[in-house]
């Protein structure tokens, strides 16, 4: 029998899949950036507090080869628990509403696909730290939780700023980047997808990786581990 | 990705696709960003495996010693010649800025291609594939009937043969029997017999109905394969002013068309011009037809017609009024004291107007005329010219006209006038050839065309007039920028405009009439001329063929243009806003204007400019 501390401190024993996806060996951070393969994900939550919002929609796509792979791409909606259903003002932004998300499969579903998906592959999100908290509350029930090394586009941003700055490419006036997606896409020129689309926001801050990897490599940070160094989670 | 759906198919040749194709297109694309001067794919390097598409962002395509051939913007492809052949490039592709692309794998390309005729003949490998499809396209969308449509398939029943030995009566037994207007006469090559032939040339003859075929019948029949195009059907009875066309398959009549099996709904159709031109009896009537005239070009352009063949539809036409005009001076004036020649210039002279323009003509008259017969050529050309004017024709700006005393002259000054232009090769004589060369009699029982041309014909052994006439057309350079852009202009408050026709057709018009006197060819019509030039060796089969698409896509353009300003009630000009054109005309624009520029080059190499002072 499990004293109170003990069963305060163990983790919950993982489920399948969650082993399945801790089995796959961790890219090699010496590869080119290109060689390595990536999944980019947005998700769309019902607010922005872990421990009482609910993780709605799951969008990915796949870069391989430096490419963004529009025939990879993956989004599913996921049943939020009955009582943290959307507030109005969320739905404002995401436009999905309790009757779609009740039809939507259960979280268990979705995360089970989601780590299947991502099993062997460096993960890339736009402002990780909330995405990556979601899917980490999710995942607690089945004893799992994201694998690092994780990629932020947001902190790429910075840090190619910064070195645009020592560079001496940018003045030292020029106001650090808006992490913002938007903001930071049409700097660079590239096109931008429906907002508030968890597939599109992922096709869009895809986009944005690989010319922020591209631009990097340049810069002498050819491999997996120069892109950690400047944007790992 | 509806976005990148929606980009798709704002450019060429997915706008012309299906949209759950296009979807399909999107959700097969990879994104690649490639920073400014990283090469994409290498002149003789490994072959393309994608279709590339730019997004954002322009690339550079460069032959050996980079010289740039062409700079690609969003929407533009590249990687399809090589794709296709599964040959290395050609060109080495290399980002001019930082640039997005979207790829289609090549398995996809080729999957599309196979399916979607559309999109393959976009694809084509050469350019001067593409701009035929494109003036292909333009046509198949307006109107399929004409373009499309064979003549066989218009047969409406097996032809029905009489013997040459047979009566007349017999001939007229059975066509009522079979109640239709015309027999083939059973011979080789075959002759043809129709009711109006009954009427004009027995009963109005007043001979019997014992006459045999053979003597009232024409033979040989005009005829054309049976798998030629309805337009061409049409076009060959509007010239031959008939009715009734055989079609022959393997030397054999197989079926008979007439205009109302290729126009049965058309009213404007040019094939009514003739009978309205016979019923004038006033100047109003007349006045009438020349309106005819340009509603027909109207429902030809409509109808998806090239706009070479509508110049051909309206030189007939306009030749047709001529006639009457100068018969009827004649008619009014006494018949003339000798034999003269009038010729008319300039585009009519090419087969090239399309609108009714200014007038540009001349008369060449006997070296024998008296003072009386000059007095008489004045009055004639001041009665047609006037008339032309009632007609809808204005006077021409630079009075080049038959009124004009110096455009009025007896044959032997005009010799003088054509070798004096050749020989003194200065500023004014290379205004006037390019009026005067293009010239075409139109009335009148002097040879004087046939005459003139052996003078025109041998403009090719002065090389010093060739080499002044090359550096005259090449005044105009296309107008492109060092990226190979369009370069466009402004006038006044417009910004971003191109002209069509200075900068456009005028230059194809001026290096054909170079090639043409190269060739020795008489040809005047800027087309025949290349095509003349092809088949004497002067002009090579890309450069020529590369031309004449040219020349057709900006003719059409500028015809457009026209036709929608006059629809506006706007006096026509030539000036179009090109950002205002869709993406389709745009690149077609561009792609010309590169063809030409091409040209333009050999020119100066092959026609020794620098060797001028």
């Amino acid at each position: 029998m499990l004293s109170f501390w003990s069963r305060l401190f163990q983790r919950t024993p993982p489920a399948d899949f969650v082993r399945a996806y801790e089995a796959f060996p961790e890219p090699d951070r010496r590869l080119p950036w290109r060689e390595v393969p990536y999944t980019v994900i947005d998700v769309e939550t019902t607010g922005l507090d872990p421990r009482h919002d609910a993780l709605i929609a799951i969008g990915a796509v796949n870069v391989e080869n430096g490419r963004v792979l529009l025939k990879q791409t993956w989004y599913s909606l996921i049943r939020p628990p009955p009582d943290r259903e959307p507030s109005v003002e969320s739905i404002r932004v995401h436009h999905l509403t309790p009757e779609e998300l009740r039809d939507a499969p259960p979280p268990e579903a979705v995360l089970a696909e989601l780590l299947q998906r991502i099993a062997g592959r460096v993960l890339v999100v736009h402002v990780a730290e909330i995405d990556v908290r979601f899917i980490n509350a999710a995942l607690k029930p089945f004893g799992g939780r994201l694998r690092r090394p994780i990629l932020d586009t947001a902190r790429l941003a910075m840090t190619l700023h910064l070195n645009a700055q020592w560079l001496g490419e940018q003045s030292r006036d020029m106001p650090a980047p808006a992490i913002e997606l938007r903001g930071l896409v049409n700097a660079l020129g590239l096109p931008i997808y429906a907002q508030h689309n968890a597939l599109n926001d992922a096709v869009t801050t895809a986009q944005l990786f690989i010319a922020q990897a591209t631009l990097l490599a340049d810069q002498g940070r050819n491999n997996l581990a120069g892109l950690i160094r400047a944007g790992g989670v | 990705m509806d976005e990148i759906a929606r980009f798709l198919r704002s450019y060429p040749p997915f706008d012309r696709l299906p949209d759950h194709v296009v979807h399909q297109i999107a959700g097969e694309l990879q994104i690649e960003f490639v920073r400014a001067g990283q090469t994409i794919l290498t002149r003789g390097g490994e072959p393309a495996q994608f279709l590339y598409i730019v997004c954002k962002g322009s690339v550079d395509l460069l032959r050996s010693g980079d010289q740039v051939v062409d700079t690609l913007g969003p929407g533009e492809a590249f990687g399809h010649p090589s794709l296709i052949r599964g040959q290395p490039p050609l060109v080495t592709v290399r980002a001019h800025t930082d640039t997005l692309l979207y790829l289609l794998p090549g398995a996809i390309f080729h999957r599309l291609r196979a399916e979607q005729p559309q999109f393959a003949a976009f694809f084509a490998a050469s350019v001067i594939e593409r701009l035929g499809y494109a003036i292909q396209s333009r046509q198949a969308e307006s109107n399929p009937a004409l373009f499309q449509t064979r003549l066989r398939d218009l047969i409406a029943r097996p032809p029905v043969f009489i013997s040459a030995d047979a009566t007349v009566g017999d001939a007229a037994r059975l066509m009522r029997a079979e109640r239709i207007s015309s027999l083939i006469v059973d011979q080789q090559p075959p002759g043809i017999i129709t009711d109006r032939d009954l009427r004009n040339r027995v009963l109005a003859e007043g001979l019997p109905d014992t006459t045999l075929v053979r003597q009232v019948m024409s033979a040989p029949a005009t005829s054309i394969s049976a798998d030629a195009l309805a337009f061409e059907g049409l076009l060959l009875m509007l010239e031959r002013g008939i009715h009734h066309l055989p079609l022959v398959d393997h030397d054999r009549v197989i079926g008979l068309v007439t205009h109302t099996d290729i126009l049965r709904r058309q009213s404007n159709s040019p094939l009514f011009l003739p009978r309205l031109l016979q019923r004038a009896t006033s100047l109003a009537d007349l006045r009438r037809y020349t309106d005819q005239v340009a509603d027909a070009v109207n429902t030809l352009m409509a109808a998806g017609a090239r706009v070479s063949d509508i110049g051909r539809v309206v030189a007939v036409a306009h030749d047709a009024l001529l006639q009457r005009l100068l018969h009827d001076a004649e008619a009014e004036l006494g018949p003339p004291p000798v034999p003269y020649a009038w010729l008319v210039l300039g585009s009519e002279g090419r087969y090239e107007q399309t609108l009714r323009t200014d007038q540009d003509n001349a008369l060449v008259y006997d070296d024998e005329a008296s003072p009386e017969a000059v007095r008489y050529f004045e009055r004639l050309a001041e009665l047609v010219v006037g008339w032309l004017v009632e007609c809808g024709f204005p006077r021409c700006p630079g009075n080049v006209m038959a009124s004009n005393p110096e455009w009025r002259q007896p044959l032997s000054v005009w010799q003088r006038y054509f070798r004096r232009w050749i020989e003194v090769p200065d500023e004014e004589s290379l205004l006037r050839t390019a009026i005067f060369f293009d010239y075409r009699q139109v009335y009148g029982a002097l040879p004087a065309e046939p005459i003139l041309r052996t003078i025109t014909q041998h403009a090719a052994e002065h090389r010093i007039f060739m080499a002044r006439l090359a550096r005259a057309a090449l005044r105009q350079p296309a107008p492109l920028t060092f990226f190979r852009q369009v370069a466009l202009e402004r006038r006044g408050e417009q910004r971003d405009l191109l002209d069509l026709k200075l900068r456009g057709t005028a230059m194809v018009v001026d290096i054909a009439r170079l090639f043409g006197l190269e060739a020795r060819s008489n040809e005047t019509n800027t087309i025949a001329r290349l095509r003349a030039a092809m088949a004497a060796g002067v002009l090579s089969r890309e450069d020529g063929d590369n031309l004449i698409s040219a020349f057709e896509l900006l003719s059409t353009l500028r015809l457009q243009h026209q036709q929608q300003q006059i629809a506006q009630g706007l006096p026509p000009d030539n000036l179009v806003n090109f950002h205002q054109l869709g993406p389709r005309e745009r690149r077609e624009i561009k792609e010309s204007l590169q063809a030409i520029a091409s040209v333009q080059r050999g020119v100066a190499l092959m026609f020794q400019t620098d060797r001028l002072a």
